[in-house]
C-alpha cells in the first residue's frame, strides 16, 4: 500500500514538469550564463561589442538538440518577465544568435539601457530551469 | 603545392537507403561502377582520381571543360545502367564541379576550391551536375550544353555566396567523346528509353484524363524531347528523363495565387526607426507577388516533390512557419523549376512598395493604428490576440494583397543592412554586405502594432528557423 502510494507519487512528480511545460529542456544545475563585457554600471561611448559567457553548458546552433547546449538571446531593455512556455520572442529588443554567435556589435541610443542574456533550446524555448544571466545596466554617452 | 584546378565531387543520393535495402549487392555494384565507369571516365578526360569515399569520389582536372564533360558522361552512363533495374535499386549520383585554388598533395587535395565542389554536390539534385560560376565562365562557349542559372547560393562555411548553374546535357557534347562501340549500345538503350518516355506520357495522360494535360510543362516536355527521329542524337537528352520525370510529373504543381503589381516610384523608409532611415525614392518595375503568404498546403507540395523540408504544421490554409531564409529559397527554386517560371523571393523594396499599396502613410490604411486590421500582439479589442490565424483573415490593402503586415514575418531576398545608406534605388535586391543575416518584413502575430507598419524592417540569421517566420513569393513578368 505504502509502496504503491509512493510509486504513484513519484510517477506524478516525475511527470509534473513535463505536463507544466512540454518544452522544458532540462538544464544542468551548475549552468552559468553571464555577460563578459560590458560590466554592470559601465559607461560606454558609441557602439560596442557585447560578449557572452556560458559555463557548464555548450553553445550550438538553433535547431540542434544536443544535450546541455543552447544558443544565446540578448534582451535589450526588456522588462516583461520570461514566459517559459513560449519561444523567446523575436523582435528589436530580443536579439537572437541562432548561428552560435557568442558576441555581438550593438549600437544603442544615448541613455540608460539594460542587457540580459537568456539561453534558448533548439526550438528557442527557455530551459528548465531557465538559464538566464544577471540583468546589467549600462549608460551610453 | 598550391594551384588552380577544376575539382569534381560526386556522391550517391540516398546511399544509406540503398545500403539498408541490400548492403552486399549495393556495395558490389558500387565497386563495379567505380572500376568500370568512374575511374576510366576520369582518366579518359585527363583527370586524376584523388580519392573515393564510401559512396563518393573526388577528382581533379586541369581543364574545367573536361571536368564537366566527365561529370555529364558519368550521369548519362548511370541512367543507362539503372534502366534495367527496379527504381528502388537505382544508384544515382549528384555531382558538383568547381574551379578554384587548391592545395594538392599525393593522396588528398584541400582548400575552399574543394569545399565548394563538395557543397555544390550536396545541393545538386540526384542525377544532375551543378557547377560554380567560375566553371561556367570558362566553359559556356566551349561546351555546348544548356545551363540554368540557379542564382547565388550561400554555401556553408564559405564567406561569399557562390553562383550556381545546373548543367542540362546536350547531345553533341556527349556523342563526341564516345567510342564507336558505345554508340551501338546507346541506340539500343535510347530505344528502350524512348519506350519508357512514351509509357510515362501514356501514364501521365491517363492519370490526367481529359483535364488540362498541358498544365505541367516538366511532364509534357519529356516525351516531346524524346520524340525526334534520330536516336543517337536524342538519347542523351532523353536519358536523364527517367531520373527526374517520375518525381515531378506525378502531381501537377498548384501555383500560388499571384497579384500583378504595377510599376511605380515611392518613398521607401521612414523616420520611425534608425534602421528605416534615410527615406529614399525607389522605382519599382511591374512584377507580381503572391496574394497571401505561402501556405502549409503550398509548402507541402514542395515537400511531396522531396525538394523542401517536412516542417509544416497547422491546417492547409495556415501560413507556413518556422522556415529559414534558406528553406524559403529552396521553395522558390523548386517552384521555378517545376513551373518553368521565374518565381523568386521579392526584394525588400518590392515588398515595401507592395505593402504600401500606393500610400505613404504610417500604416497602409492611414497614420493611426486601427483595431482588427492585422494579426499582431494586443491588436484586437477584447482579445489576447496572440495566435496564428489562417491567411487572408484580415482586409486586403489597395493592391489586393493580404497579410502585408502582421500574421507572419516574411523573408525577402536582401541581405541585412542596418540602415539604407547606399541602398539601391531601382527596386532590385541589395545583396552585398553581411549575408549571414537576411531581411524579414511584416512582423508577426507575436509582435506589437509598430511592426505592422510597411516601413518596419528586421533581420534574422539566414539558416535559422523561428516559429513566426514565413514568406511570400514574387514573379517577374
Amino acid at each position: 500500500m505504502e509502496i504503491a502510494r509512493l510509486a504513484v507519487l513519484s510517477v506524478s512528480l516525475a511527470l509534473l514538469p513535463v505536463a507544466a511545460h512540454a518544452q522544458g529542456t532540462p538544464s544542468p544545475k551548475d549552468a552559468l550564463l553571464y555577460i563578459i563585457w560590458p560590466h554592470d554600471g559601465q559607461t560606454i561611448r558609441g557602439a560596442f561589442w557585447c560578449r557572452f559567457g556560458l559555463r557548464n553548458m555548450g553553445v550550438t546552433h538553433a535547431g540542434d538538440a544536443y544535450a546541455n547546449s543552447g544558443h544565446h538571446h540578448l534582451l535589450v531593455d526588456v522588462s516583461e518577465p520570461l514566459d517559459p512556455k513560449q519561444p523567446i520572442a523575436q523582435d528589436k529588443s530580443h536579439l537572437h544568435f541562432g548561428a552560435g554567435q557568442t558576441e555581438t556589435h550593438i549600437e544603442l541610443p544615448p541613455g540608460k539601457h539594460t542587457l540580459q542574456l537568456v539561453l534558448g533550446d533548439a526550438k528557442h524555448y527557455p530551459f528548465d530551469p531557465p538559464v538566464v544571466s544577471k540583468k546589467i545596466t549600462v549608460r551610453i554617452k | 603545392m598550391r594551384r588552380l584546378a577544376a575539382i569534381a565531387a560526386g556522391d550517391i543520393a540516398g546511399y544509406s537507403r540503398l545500403m539498408g535495402l541490400d548492403e552486399e549487392g549495393t556495395l558490389a555494384r558500387l565497386k563495379r561502377i567505380q572500376r568500370e565507369l568512374i575511374e576510366p571516365t576520369i582518366a579518359e578526360h585527363h583527370g586524376r582520381m584523388i580519392k573515393t569515399t564510401g559512396d563518393g569520389f573526388l577528382a581533379i582536372f586541369d581543364s574545367p571543360v573536361e571536368a564537366v564533360r566527365c561529370a555529364i558522361v558519368i550521369q548519362q552512363s548511370m541512367v543507362g545502367r539503372n534502366t534495367a533495374l527496379p527504381r528502388q535499386h537505382w544508384i544515382v549520383y549528384r555531382i558538383g564541379v568547381n574551379l578554384g585554388d587548391v592545395i594538392v598533395e599525393p593522396t588528398d587535395v584541400y582548400g575552399d576550391g574543394v569545399n565548394i565542389a563538395v557543397r555544390l554536390e550536396g545541393i545538386a539534385a540526384p542525377g544532375e551536375v551543378y557547377i560554380s560560376g567560375g566553371v561556367y565562365e570558362q566553359i559556356k562557349n566551349k561546351l555546348v550544353c544548356g545551363y540554368q542559372s540557379l542564382g547565388d547560393r550561400q554555401v556553408k562555411n564559405i564567406t561569399d555566396p557562390v553562383r550556381v548553374y545546373r548543367v542540362l546535357p546536350d547531345p553533341a557534347a556527349i556523342v563526341s567523346v564516345r567510342h564507336r562501340r558505345e554508340v551501338a549500345l546507346i541506340i539500343v538503350l535510347s530505344a528502350a528509353l524512348l519506350a519508357i518516355a512514351i509509357g510515362a506520357l501514356w501514364y501521365f495522360v491517363k492519370q490526367q484524363g481529359i483535364r488540362t494535360a498541358l498544365k505541367t510543362p516538366a511532364a509534357v516536355q519529356t516525351p516531346k524531347v524524346a520524340s525526334p527521329p534520330a536516336p543517337v542524337e536524342t538519347s542523351p537528352t532523353a536519358r536523364p528523363a527517367p531520373v527526374v520525370a517520375p518525381q515531378s510529373s506525378a502531381r501537377p504543381v498548384t501555383e500560388p495565387e499571384m497579384t500583378a503589381i504595377p510599376g511605380g516610384s515611392f518613398a521607401m523608409g521612414s523616420n520611425d526607426d534608425a534602421s528605416e532611415k534615410p527615406t529614399h525614392q525607389v522605382s519599382v518595375k511591374a512584377f507580381a507577388v503572391s496574394k497571401f503568404p505561402i501556405t502549409v498546403r503550398e509548402w507541402n507540395e514542395c515537400v511531396a516533390a522531396k525538394q523542401c523540408a517536412d516542417l509544416a504544421s497547422g491546417t492547409p490554409d495556415m501560413p507556413v512557419t518556422n522556415v529559414s531564409w534558406a528553406d524559403a529559397k529552396q521553395f522558390v527554386t523548386w517552384l521555378a523549376q517545376a513551373t518553368h517560371k521565374n518565381y523568386r523571393l521579392p526584394s525588400e523594396a518590392e515588398w515595401e512598395y507592395a505593402a504600401r499599396g500606393g500610400t505613404q502613410t504610417k500604416f497602409w490604411w492611414g497614420d493611426q493604428f486601427r483595431s482588427g486590421m492585422a494579426s499582431c500582439k494586443n491588436c484586437s479589442d477584447g482579445s489576447t490576440g496572440a495566435q496564428l490565424v489562417k491567411v487572408g483573415s484580415f482586409e486586403p490593402n489597395r493592391f489586393g494583397l493580404y497579410d502585408m503586415g502582421g500574421t507572419v514575418d516574411q523573408w525577402v531576398e536582401d541581405c541585412w543592412h542596418k540602415n539604407y545608406q547606399g541602398a539601391p534605388t531601382d527596386g532590385s535586391e541589395w545583396l552585398d554586405g553581411d549575408c549571414t543575416s537576411h531581411v524579414i518584413r511584416s512582423g508577426s502575430w507575436m509582435n506589437d502594432a509598430s511592426y505592422v507598419r510597411p516601413a518596419n524592417r528586421d533581420h534574422y540569421d539566414t539558416g535559422v528557423r523561428y516559429p513566426t517566420h514565413g514568406f511570400r513569393v514574387a514573379l517577374s513578368p
